[in-house]
């Protein structure tokens, strides 16, 4: 059952997604222990390939992949031929050549760990790819959201923020859906695409959005990097009409709701100070479940295993499948 | 001498075929009938069942000489085009240096003289490099022939600039060309805004992006009496502006679609795939349908590809680095028919008019036919073979299609132009 790569949610089985989240218990298991690790990979080699900045999910993959004993290096992006003109595709031929076994790899375009993986024997693991997908943090969400809800069909989490540039957003959707969880979603009209799938809520005001009746509030970071026109007036009217307030915060309070944030936070944007210190905050759960996640993930795939080999670098081509007619 | 015997002759006036045999002299047709006599010396090809039709005119090309002569050069080029039964070409002018100049465009008709075995004409450019502020030097490209001005790539940003360049140009019997596109709402993205786009992760282009650009320039063209022919729509909504301005009446407007819009959505996309990234961008099925109804109507004038080759490594790059663009000369007529004419969605007479004739006006030019005392400019195309796309069979220099390693119904069997006999399978 195991693959090779990871490189999405859309494309895993309930069952794949099942048994990572066993696996992640058994994982976190472990971190009682005085010693945390564990000899599974001894001998393999991880190149952590991060063309963004990244502190999250970089370390915690390290850590990760350390305490399953295996070696971790560090592809440093700003000291690389990258910054003298070398295109991607010359650095996974560089990588090839070094027989590393597993690639974890975030990059600001959508689609590009699955072109290494295609051209790889390493398995690929997609630590964040444009807007598209971020599996293991669908994967640490899903494991902290059943820790509080151990069958969480039919909860509701409400996903509020810049839904357009997050990949986040698409693949915890796409996760909790997939687990049975009812998705909405709420943001300002510009940052919430008017094509998300049907089966997920669109709002766009908080209150009709309160009115749905979430179990959980996942907030996401306004991601001002990726801006590169104004999709809201100001981060003051961003944080007065979507952002977690002291007023609203009373009422999630009253209302036993759970809150989330992939971190890291904007603090008098996305939430008030004290959401950081509100009982039912699960960001820091979400921080340790990451490295247990992380362990069940790289344990799970089967780097150089059997695995369809594209001759080109480009997507599959689909030549025994001539196009449909209009 | 050739004598074709029983060939099926398609014309844009009828869409029945005629069968019939057709004599060919020194480059004329001389005769057509039944049973015509063998003349002495003459070689005989016995084209039972399939079509003869008047050789296809593609008048939006990229062959992108000079300066990008590792994508594609005129003789690789004009070969893609006989390959697909193709005898003549306008190519767009990004090139670099930009073809804004009568130095850079009789540099490229010079070449075309000597590289190419069809006629290569070339549009240019309506302003200096492209970069919309200053214009071109239109009168010294017009003397050497050029009828179309286009910043083909980019939208003339500057309606104040267009709208000069087109009351000035006008007066010199030339057109303009529109590539319709606001960049500030289409992004560098080519990926069509919708539920694509939001699977995959990548900001989209929305559809009125390019349908604002139909209407400005229509108005535009409309304000200055000028003749405005409208690039590769890809919507529908940019279809029914084009039929609502040729209703009115009072403002000369042709236009063109891309057999790739007719053919693929954003959904074939899949996976990234880069053969699929084009600008403007795949659609839906909506758009494709509303796109044949245009076409089978007549708000297109013509069809053209768009030809745009891009080196293999270019492509290869992920779907956001890839540059945008799909060659089309060498599949276009084989597709045409396979997915259209085929299954009985249009006949050869639409063919004939749209990708034959109508460009040929378009740009001025004699139409070709097959009558008698027509110059030979045909094509035969065996409608029962099949045709598979592999690399060898390209003869574009890249090989960036949807089509690739396909296998589809027909075939183009012969290209004669003249006395020449350009291609024969």
């Amino acid at each position: 059952m195991a693959r090779k790569d990871l490189l999405d949610i859309a494309s895993l089985h309930r069952e794949e997604i099942e048994f990572l989240l066993d696996q992640s218990t058994s994982f976190k298991k472990l971190f009682t222990r005085s010693v945390k690790k564990i000899p599974a990979l001894e001998g393999k080699s991880v190149l952590m390939l991060f063309y963004e900045a990244s502190t999250r999910t970089h370390s915690s993959f390290e850590v990760a992949a350390k305490r399953l004993s295996a070696e971790v290096t560090n592809f440093n992006v700003d000291h690389s031929s990258i910054t003298k003109g070398e295109s991607v595709r010359e650095t996974i031929e560089t990588l090839q050549a070094m027989r590393t076994d597993y690639i974890v790899v975030r990059h600001g375009h959508s689609g590009l760990p699955g072109m290494i993986a295609r051209q790889t024997t390493a398995s690929v693991i997609n630590a964040g790819d444009g807007a598209h997908e971020h599996p293991t943090q669908a994967l640490l969400d899903a494991f902290t959201i059943q820790e509080k809800f151990p069958d969480p069909r039919g909860k509701k989490v409400l996903i509020i923020g810049d839904i357009l540039h997050s990949r986040v957003a698409r693949s915890t959707s796409t996760l909790l859906q997939k687990l049975g969880v009812e998705v909405a979603y709420l943001g300002p009209g510009s940052l919430v695409p008017k094509y998300v799938p049907e089966s997920i809520r669109r709002f766009t005001d908080y209150e009709a959005a309160m009115a749905w009746a979430p179990d959980v509030v996942y907030l996401l970071r306004v991601q001002m990097e990726r801006q590169d026109v104004q999709f809201f007036p100001s981060l003051r009217e961003y944080h007065r009409v979507y952002g977690i307030t002291n007023d609203r915060l009373a009422e999630i309070r009253q209302r036993g709701l759970y809150i989330m944030h992939p971190g890291p936070v904007n603090r008098g944007v996305e939430l008030c100070d004290a959401v950081m210190d509100y009982e039912r905050s699960l960001i820091t759960n979400q921080v340790e479940n990451g490295i247990s996640v992380r362990m069940a993930v790289l344990d799970w795939l089967t780097p150089g295993g059997e695995f369809p080999r594209q001759e080109a670098y480009a997507a599959p081509q689909r030549a025994s499948s001539p196009v449909t007619m209009p | 001498m050739l004598l074709l015997q029983n060939a099926r002759i398609a014309s844009e006036n009828s869409p029945v075929l005629v069968e019939g045999d057709v004599l060919i002299v020194e480059g004329k047709i001389q005769h057509i009938g039944s049973n015509l006599a063998i003349p002495e010396g003459a070689r005989v090809i016995d084209a039972r069942g399939r079509v003869l039709m008047p050789a296809m005119f593609d008048a939006h090309v990229h062959f992108r000489a000079p300066g990008f002569e590792n994508k594609e050069t005129i003789t690789t080029g004009s070969e893609a085009a006989i390959n697909g039964g193709v005898t003549g070409v306008v190519m767009m002018p990004n090139t670099r240096p930009a073809l804004d100049s009568a130095t850079a465009i009789a540099t490229v008709l010079e070449n075309a003289k000597h590289r190419s075995r069809i006629p290569v004409y070339t549009s240019g450019c309506v302003t200096k490099n492209r970069e919309g502020k200053e214009l071109a030097e239109i009168e010294g490209m017009r003397e050497l022939g050029v009828k179309m001005l286009t910043d083909d790539g980019d939208t003339t940003h500057d309606p104040a600039v267009l709208l000069r360049a087109m009351q000035y140009a006008t007066e010199f019997g030339m057109f303009f060309a529109s590539h319709c596109e606001v960049p500030e709402l289409a992004g560098p993205r080519a990926l069509n805004e919708g539920v694509m786009s939001y699977r995959l992760g990548i900001k989209g282009s929305p559809a009125c992006a390019e349908e604002i650009i139909i209407d400005r320039d229509i108005r535009l063209a409309r304000a200055a009496g000028a003749h405005i022919h409208i690039q590769h729509v890809s919507s529908k909504l940019g279809m029914e502006t084009i039929r609502w301005w040729k209703s009115r009446g009072d403002v000369k407007v042709t236009a063109e679609v891309a057999p790739h819009h007719l053919l693929f959505t954003d959904e074939h996309i899949g996976d990234y795939d880069t053969n699929y990234k084009m600008n403007p961008p795949l659609r839906t099925q909506a758009d494709c349908d509303a796109l044949l109804e245009g076409l089978i109507e007549g708000v297109f004038d013509l069809i053209a590809t768009d030809h745009a080759p891009h080196t293999p490594y270019e492509k290869a790059q992920d779907f956001i680095s890839a540059p945008n663009g799909i060659t089309g000369l060498d599949t276009a007529l084989v597709s045409l028919y396979h997915h259209f004419v085929r299954p009985g969605k249009f006949g050869w007479d639409l063919v004939v008019k749209r990708y034959s004739a109508e460009p040929r006006r378009l740009m001025g030019l004699p139409v070709p036919t097959i009558e008698v005392g027509q110059e030979a400019n045909c094509v035969l195309f065996d409608t029962e073979a099949e045709t598979t796309f592999t690399r060898e069979f390209m003869k574009s220099k890249s090989q960036n299609t949807p089509f690739i390693d396909q296998t589809l119904k027909g075939r183009v069997d012969m290209v004669i132009l003249g006395t020449e006999v350009l291609l024969e399978r």
